[in-house]
């Protein structure tokens, strides 16, 4: 692993905490404008951090749709709660 | 004029009280509007198929059975699955007995690297596993229960932080923790899955 940077007075260790708080918006403006400073100057945090985002975002749009129940699983549902 | 049904949680508060008079008709809407949901849910936590129905068929049971005891804190979705939830941690129990409580000794660090952090040839390899479904499945059927749960039912549920943190029985910060630990584990899984070129 390459050393870490300190960049926009974070340091890339700090900046890999932080990534679910900024993805999820838990982060105060000041932090988020920081970690976005970061990572423009540090393409290390830039990339990890956007597969790392990609990866959260694929989460709902892959396997969010899906699987739905199958009919027969259905079937057996509404058998075993009398609702067929 | 005529009344408009109510939409969405609105709509499902009212399928539980209407449930809870014993009106038939509500809790097949109720189940309908929701069985998909906790299918997914279950089918990605249950150790198979057959646990996952089992857990399904559990929820909407306790559901009936518990209607009148819905407090309206939370949705009725994390309602549900925190029913589902505990019918699969009843079923993983009488599968494997009590589970060990597992601590998380890896420090973040640990865990980044393993994630690829500071390697400038992951990211590519990540997202392009990212474009078939079945590789991230995949992964994350390689994480811990809990993990894959924290992960299902804020990322793929999306649920708030508050209710996901009550859904694992989890204090906020603690839950968020886990979370972020699971994230890394499930990126250091497509990693692996990459490096091994399956």
């Amino acid at each position: 692993m390459a050393e870490q940077r300190t960049v926009a007075g974070l340091r890339c260790g700090e900046v890999l905490e932080l990534l679910s708080a900024y993805l999820d918006g838990e982060l105060e403006a000041e932090r988020r404008a920081q970690i976005e400073e970061h990572v423009r100057g540090c393409d290390w945090c830039e990339q990890f951090g956007g597969a790392f985002s990609r990866v959260v975002g694929s989460l709902r749009e892959e396997l969010g749709a899906a699987p739905a129940a199958e009919p027969e699983v259905t079937a057996r549902l509404g058998k075993r709660l009398g609702l067929d | 004029m005529q009344e408009q049904a109510p939409q969405g949680e609105s709509a499902d508060v009212t399928l539980v009280r209407l449930t809870a008079s014993g009106d038939r008709s509500a809790f097949a809407r109720l189940v309908e509007r929701h069985r998909d949901a906790v299918y997914r849910y279950a089918r990605l936590l249950a150790a198979n198929r057959e646990e996952a129905e089992d857990a399904l068929q559990e929820t909407f049971i306790r559901a009936l059975r518990g209607a009148g005891g819905f407090s309206g804190e939370g949705s009725v979705r994390s309602w549900l699955l925190t029913i589902a939830r505990n019918a699969l941690l009843s079923a993983r129990r009488r599968r494997v007995g009590q589970p060990a409580v597992t601590e998380d000794l890896d420090s973040l660090d640990e865990l980044g690297a393993r994630a690829g952090w500071g390697d400038p040839s992951t990211p590519e390899q990540i997202v392009l596993r990212l474009e078939r479904a079945s590789l991230l499945e995949r992964a994350l059927a390689t994480l811990s229960a809990e993990d894959r749960e924290v992960i299902l039912a804020r990322d793929l549920e999306q649920l708030s932080a508050a209710e996901t943190a009550a859904l694992l029985g989890l204090g906020l910060q603690a839950m968020k923790s886990r979370l972020h630990r699971a994230r890394l584990r499930l990126v250091a899984a497509l990693r692996a899955q990459a490096l091994e070129g399956g």
